[in-house]
């Protein structure tokens, strides 16, 4: 025990020798900087910070109702209502000013319309800057649905994934369609490249004409992006709902859907203002 | 100082004597095997214990869950229900596995052996780590009908879990993640690996004339497929069983036309004792699936190569030879180990 206690003695004043001479390193390189760059003054830094994305989910041009309360209409003519919307959103990316991109690490979310907590995706510790737009993929990336039993937003208890072939459901979007006889269920999903059933799509949103500036907490930092459900069932396939009223697999139907769904995403307005 | 020297020899003597009696004690008396361990000769394990090690507390956990009907929606059917203990966790007489209510499901229950050399799951793949397997059938409709947060809700309810999660994982907090972990644990330490064959294999025994004559039968005629030691490749063939398939099998989760009716290779480790044979549990006895194989192979465009020349020749005598071979495949210490029991 008292050889321990020397030995963690010891270790501190090797790490105290160690912080003094880095400090003194770092005073020397400083006092040389002083010397030859421009005052520190006049440069802009930022400092780092949050960044919130809020997907605000719509149909058309109102708020989206997951109660099943609201009447919609599909591009083919299908009145139908919405039971349940849900999402994973994942490699989140922003995009500098001078288009180089700044990669999220490890955040994933699901986001769900039910759960009004989860509309807010909080990107954490981003460096100070300026940006002009976001990158993110709808859907969970390969690695992440081969990793075995998770936590958080890739629980399996979320519902968000398949039990008998194994993988995230990356999108739910459930309700009822009179004209199709009752329920519809589409759960979208798939990760592999290699028999053409990867259903993740990459978004990419532009701020245009918008900058976002994060400077520490000294401004907002909010981009609201609307989500349109209607756009599921249209652009590129007008997609009918009576057709095909239940897509629960990867590949084929979930494919179309895939390239239906990636178009949902766009633009809205940032919070940017100084607090 | 010559007392002290007599004493200190006396002290290494002492532990050389103790340390070569442990030795000779585990050389002639049958200790039981680590909970996880490696069996000589095996290939290394597939990896998916890399995040979960196998502790005795979170083995106990999964052993518990493994044998509770609570992961059943009306609380009727637990894992062991469809995989018992002896008959090598398949369930025994049963052609497909029978869920709550009575409902059937359509394939036949798997055997549970060695499965921390498998990276795939199910009878056509569709689960991709041990860890999310038991998702399948603790949410299959006709299985368990249970959901994870169900799950999850009824062992807070209980006055022993979450002292058993805090026990495997140092809390009390319940998670799903808890759960699959442990029942992988404790199906990762379902080993067979002390069948005569495995004796024989590490020279602890001979064969007799006829299961000699079967092994080298099983060696010119199966064991392509039921790869050693495992006793399966791991790999999806078509068997010949049908022309068309009622079940896609790897075709199910691949998508893909090339997969039809092909379903993983089983192990034949103690095969004698999961009738009935195939998918769907359509073979009663091992007697039908030798006869299978040299008399009724069906061709069709995703029959294995191996079997595209038609049915194998195999003679009445080299039928009982291969016969009394697939019966030293049977791996008593495995059937009976208490561990592996319900408590």
């Amino acid at each position: 025990m008292y050889l321990l206690l020397n030995k963690a003695k010891m270790k501190k004043s090797i790490y105290l020798s160690l912080f003094t001479l880095s400090t003194m390193f770092f005073i020397a390189s400083c006092k040389h900087d002083d010397d030859t760059a421009t005052p520190a003054s006049t440069s802009t830094t930022y400092a780092a910070g949050e960044v919130t994305l809020e997907f605000d989910n719509i149909a058309g041009t109102t708020h989206l109702d997951v109660s099943g309360a609201t009447n919609y209409t599909n591009g083919a003519g299908e009145t139908f209502t919405v039971t349940k919307f849900k999402y994973y959103v994942s490699n989140v990316s922003l995009i500098k000013e001078d288009g180089s991109m700044y990669d999220v690490p490890d955040q994933v979310f699901l986001i769900d319309e039910a759960d009004s907590n989860s509309i807010s995706a909080v990107l954490e510790n981003i460096p100070g800057g300026k940006y002009k737009g976001v990158e993110y993929t709808i859907g969970v990336d390969s690695a992440r649905n081969v990793a075995g039993s998770q936590q958080g937003a890739l629980d399996a208890a979320n519902g968000m994934y398949w039990g008998w072939s194994s993988g995230f459901i990356f999108l739910k979007l459930e309700g009822v369609c009179p004209a199709a006889g009752g329920d519809f269920m589409y759960h979208i999903g798939g990760y592999k490249n290699s028999n053409n059933t990867n259903a993740q799509r990459r978004v990419h949103i532009d701020f245009d004409p918008s900058t976002l500036i994060v400077d520490g907490n000294k401004r907002e930092t909010e981009v609201h992006m609307l989500v349109d459900v209607l756009e599921f069932f249209k652009n590129p396939i007008n997609y009918s709902i009576v057709s095909n009223g239940t897509v629960m697999s990867p590949g084929g139907q979930a494919m179309t859907l895939a390239s239906n769904y990636v178009d949902m995403f766009s633009f809205d307005h940032i919070h940017n203002d100084v607090k | 100082m010559s007392k002290n020297l007599y004493f200190c020899l006396t002290i290494v003597f002492a532990f050389a004597f103790l340390s070569s009696c442990k030795k000779s004690d585990d050389e002639t008396t049958e200790t039981p095997k680590p909970l996880f361990y490696v069996p000589d000769g095996f290939p290394a394990p597939s990896g998916q214990l890399q995040n979960n090690p196998v502790t005795t507390a979170g083995f106990t956990l999964g052993r518990k869950l493994f044998y509770d009907p609570v992961l059943s929606k009306d609380s009727t059917v637990h894992c062991g229900t469809c995989h018992q203990q002896f008959g090598a966790f398949a369930q025994v007489d049963h052609k497909v596995s029978h869920g709550i209510n009575n409902l059937l499901g359509t394939r036949n229950s798997p055997t549970l052996i060695n499965l921390a050399w498998h990276s795939e799951f199910f009878w056509d793949g569709g689960s991709n780590h041990i860890e999310v397997q038991p998702i399948g059938p603790i949410t299959n409709p006709v299985e368990m009908d249970e959901t994870l947060n169900g799950v999850i809700a009824k062992l807070n309810r209980s006055t022993f879990y979450p002292a058993m999660f805090r026990s495997a994982y140092g809390s009390d907090t319940i998670t799903s993640q808890g759960i699959l972990r442990a029942l992988s644990q404790f199906m990762s330490c379902l080993i067979s690996a002390n069948s005569k064959y495995d004796q024989v294999r590490n020279g602890q025994t001979t064969f007799t004339a006829t299961e000699d004559s079967g092994y080298t039968i099983f060696k010119s005629k199966c064991a392509s497929c039921h790869k050693e030691p495992l006793l399966t490749d791991l790999s999806y063939r078509n068997n010949g069983l049908d022309a068309h398939f009622t079940d896609p099998g790897r075709a199910r989760i691949t998508t893909l036309a090339a997969d039809s009716g092909k379903f993983k290779v089983p192990t034949l480790r103690n095969i004698v004792l999961s009738y009935p044979y195939m998918h769907d549990g359509r073979l009663s006895s091992i007697s039908k699936v030798i006869d299978h194989y040299r008399s009724t192979i069906v061709q069709s465009s995703t029959i294995d190569p191996l079997l595209s020349s038609g049915n194998m020749s195999i003679s009445d005598a080299e039928k009982a030879q291969l016969i009394a071979f697939l019966n030293t495949l049977t791996d008593q210490t495995f059937i009976t180990d208490k561990r592996f029991s319900e408590q």
